[in-house]
């Protein structure tokens, strides 16, 4: 009765170990292109038959040249990063991932991601559009390839516009012609646009910041954002919260969409989703105005790329797979089915029928993809934090702007 | 209590006979063990290793002793976490129990269609967070549309900030998580109420006890082992807090709701600074172990009823 019993147990210990052993698919050596890699995507339209197809053809233009097994996986966007991470960690990750501008300095800074110079040596880079190959390069090295882009700007009410007396064919082109219908909003009752206080600094601060002619920070490290322009862009928005041009809420506000859609609202900062958005409930009149200009005429906007992690077993096909992925012809595809601006000039074609959409992409050369940093993510709850005291009134421009200067220089010294 | 003590000398066996007697259970145990080491104990372990490293995700990691925890000490952002976070629990842990208790007394009281309004009050606690907390932030919109701005206006009071002003915010995001967990409390009250003897009230009845006094000689008391759970357990969830403030405030105005768990959220995953984000994390579970200490010995003993 014992041994069978011990017996038993040392069964059930034996399944254990085996089950936790499962075995890693075998992979190519350096250098040479075949084998299987897998890839990590996202659900970037809400139809996913139509993505399914599309990854089809993009695999089956890949496997045209190269002798390879891609599987697509398919994340859910909620806590990528988490997931991401973790895979990295137990080195059970994808051989390829879709990653964004602040995510790859500090995943790269980290050594987390592989250098792709060596396999573009002869590859040309000259179709992409220069503003969505700086997300891709940290300290003079390329990480990774970008496939899609958006330009932040300026979406009008017509009705709006109409009722303070200006004309949608003659839309405000600098800061001074903005501020001066901005007024005439407010004399009137709207708000002349809106500020998401609580949510990323690209869509807030960042791009007045830009068009002021100041950064943030540079690569190497210099502070630039208590500096002149970057005051210029603090007082603008003291400004626009005193006057009442942005809501009262806009302090921590996540969102503006009941006082847009409502139709309160002169001016709304948006990309590709605002215009599907406005063109799907057909509601609002609406223009589309051309990134602001105070020095620079600059705006935000997103790029998306994929990136090699540095453990992959199999980084020559990775690499390839990643160039293949972002050709024109892929872009695409890829941009046709998702509606994202491609990053190469040659694949805008595709938008040649829908004037808005090549309207947001003749934009995407002022887009700059955010504050490229492997701290821009540490640093961006420093400035909302002075941003939000000013314009709670307990701190002027100057002094918002010289604290958040100091809270960066101590995020980076340390 | 004696009983108890009786049992643990028959126990006594020899430590063989009683494996022998019990083998069975453990065997049937062991899955679950196997389970709860692996996704407990390691973790729990492990991240107390990590306190003292600096842990890349891929890559070298390094010794770095106590570096953390003094910066921890040092860490202004910290402090202020700690202190909006016991903020949150002041505005939060009381009013959570008194609803609660008062919920479960209305629907225990035989009024008509209680099993309706049990319905109805329990109904943000089975809601997607995010749905409430959607509703809530709408209903307290910082501007002259707002719902709320629009009904005190109604008695002439001027339009608040409520999200958008250091001062309010921490209060309306408690106010969410009472309304979202109230319910949850009410059901553990009316468990209570409902296991409360009918004699006792009788025997107060025929004394001529008044209403009021029937409640806090009776009742209340006789509720203290379900006070002490639900304290503790909104108490935890308390110092748990982070998910309004990541959805409705994004930690501001000026770090105002940046509770510990929100902090520690931002530093693990947003600047993956994940041994600091360890060290926070302890610093919350030691603060969580006192709290359930003291909690159990003020309110946590044995309620004889007779």
């Amino acid at each position: 009765m014992k041994k069978k019993f011990s017996f038993l147990v040392l069964l059930i210990g034996l399944m254990f170990v085996a089950v936790a052993c499962s075995d890693d698919a075998g992979s190519e050596g350096d250098g040479e292109v075949g084998g299987e890699i897998t890839v990590w995507v996202h659900p970037y339209t809400g139809d996913a038959a139509k993505e399914e197809e599309m990854w089809d053809t993009i695999i089956k233009n890949f496997q045209e040249e190269f002798d390879a097994e891609v599987n697509i996986e398919v994340i859910p966007w909620s806590n990528r990063d988490q997931k991401i991470l973790t895979a990295l960690a137990a080195n059970n990750g994808p051989d390829v991932f879709y990653a964004i501008p602040d995510q790859m300095p500090q995943y790269a800074d980290a050594g987390m991601l592989l250098e792709l110079d060596p396999y573009l040596e002869d590859f040309d880079m000259t179709d992409f559009v220069d503003t969505a190959l700086v997300s891709t390069k940290w300290q003079d090295k390329t990480y990774g390839l970008p496939i899609l882009q958006e330009s932040y700007t300026y979406f009008y009410n017509k009705a709006v516009i109409e009722a303070i007396g200006e004309d949608p064919e003659n839309l405000p082109e600098t800061w001074d012609d903005f501020k001066a219908w901005a007024e005439k909003a407010k004399d009137k009752g709207y708000y002349a646009t809106t500020f998401q206080g609580g949510g990323s600094m690209n869509g807030t601060l960042y791009p007045y910041l830009w068009q002021a002619g100041g950064d943030v920070i540079t690569q190497d490290n210099e502070v630039m954002i208590n500096n002149e322009a970057g005051v210029e862009a603090f007082t603008l928005v003291n400004e626009m919260y005193e006057n009442g041009w942005i809501p009262e809420d806009s302090i921590t506000a996540m969102e503006h969409d009941a006082i847009w859609n409502s139709g309160d609202m002169l001016a709304v900062l948006g990309s590709g989703i605002t215009l599907s958005n406005l063109q799907s409930t057909g509601e609002i009149d609406f223009v589309i105005g051309p990134p602001l200009k105070n020095k620079e005429q600059v705006t935000y906007g997103t790029v998306g790329m994929f990136v090699v992690p540095s453990n992959t077993d199999n980084p020559a096909t990775a690499a390839e797979f990643v160039k293949v992925l972002t050709n024109a012809e892929n872009q695409r595809t890829f941009n046709e089915v998702t509606q994202y601006i491609p990053t190469r000039e040659s694949a805008k074609d595709i938008f040649d029928e829908q004037p808005y959409l090549a309207q947001l992409a003749s934009y995407t050369q002022y887009a700059l993809p955010g504050v490229i940093h492997p701290k821009g993510r540490d640093i961006m709850p420093m400035i909302q934090a002075e941003l939000q005291t000013m314009m709670e009134g307990k701190k002027t421009p100057q002094e918002a702007a010289d604290s958040a200067a100091e809270s960066i220089k101590a995020a980076i010294g340390d | 209590m004696k009983k108890n003590k009786n049992n643990k000398t028959r126990n006594k066996l020899p430590f063989k006979e009683r494996f022998r007697k019990n083998a069975i259970v453990y065997l049937f145990l062991i899955p679950i063990l196997i389970h709860f080491a692996i996704f407990q104990v390691f973790p729990f372990l492990f991240s107390f290793v990590l306190t003292f490293m600096d842990w890349r995700i891929i890559g070298n990691h390094e010794w770095v002793g106590l570096k953390h925890w003094i910066y921890f000490f040092q860490d202004k952002l910290a402090w202020k976490a700690l202190w909006n976070t016991f903020m949150f629990s002041v505005y939060y842990i009381v009013p959570t129990m008194a609803i609660g208790l008062i919920l479960a007394l209305i629907i225990n009281s035989g009024v008509r269609f209680a099993g309706f309004f049990k319905g109805i009050f329990f109904l943000p606690v089975v809601t997607s967070f995010v749905i409430v907390a959607g509703l809530w932030g709408w209903l307290f919109g910082g501007t002259e549309s707002g719902l709320i701005n629009w009904l005190i206006g109604l008695f002439g009071v001027e339009p608040q900030l409520f999200l958008a002003d250091s001062s309010q915010a921490l209060i309306v995001l408690a106010g969410l998580s009472i309304f979202k967990v109230a319910g949850s409390t009410m059901i553990y009250y009316f468990a209570g109420l409902q296991s409360i003897p009918k004699d006792l009230y009788e025997a107060a009845k025929i004394d001529g006890a008044s209403k009021m006094k029937i409640f806090w000689k009776i009742t209340f008391p006789l509720l203290k082992p379900i006070h002490f759970y639900v304290a503790i357990v909104t108490t935890i969830g308390s110092f748990q807090i982070f998910d309004s403030a990541y959805l409705l405030t994004g930690g501001g105005p000026n770090y105002s709701t940046t509770t510990i768990v929100f902090y520690l959220y931002q530093q693990g995953f947003t600047n993956l600074n994940l041994s600091y984000a360890a060290v926070l994390s302890y610093a919350l579970f030691f603060i969580i172990l006192i709290v359930s200490l003291i909690q159990r010995k003020y309110i946590g003993k044995d309620t004889a009823i007779y």
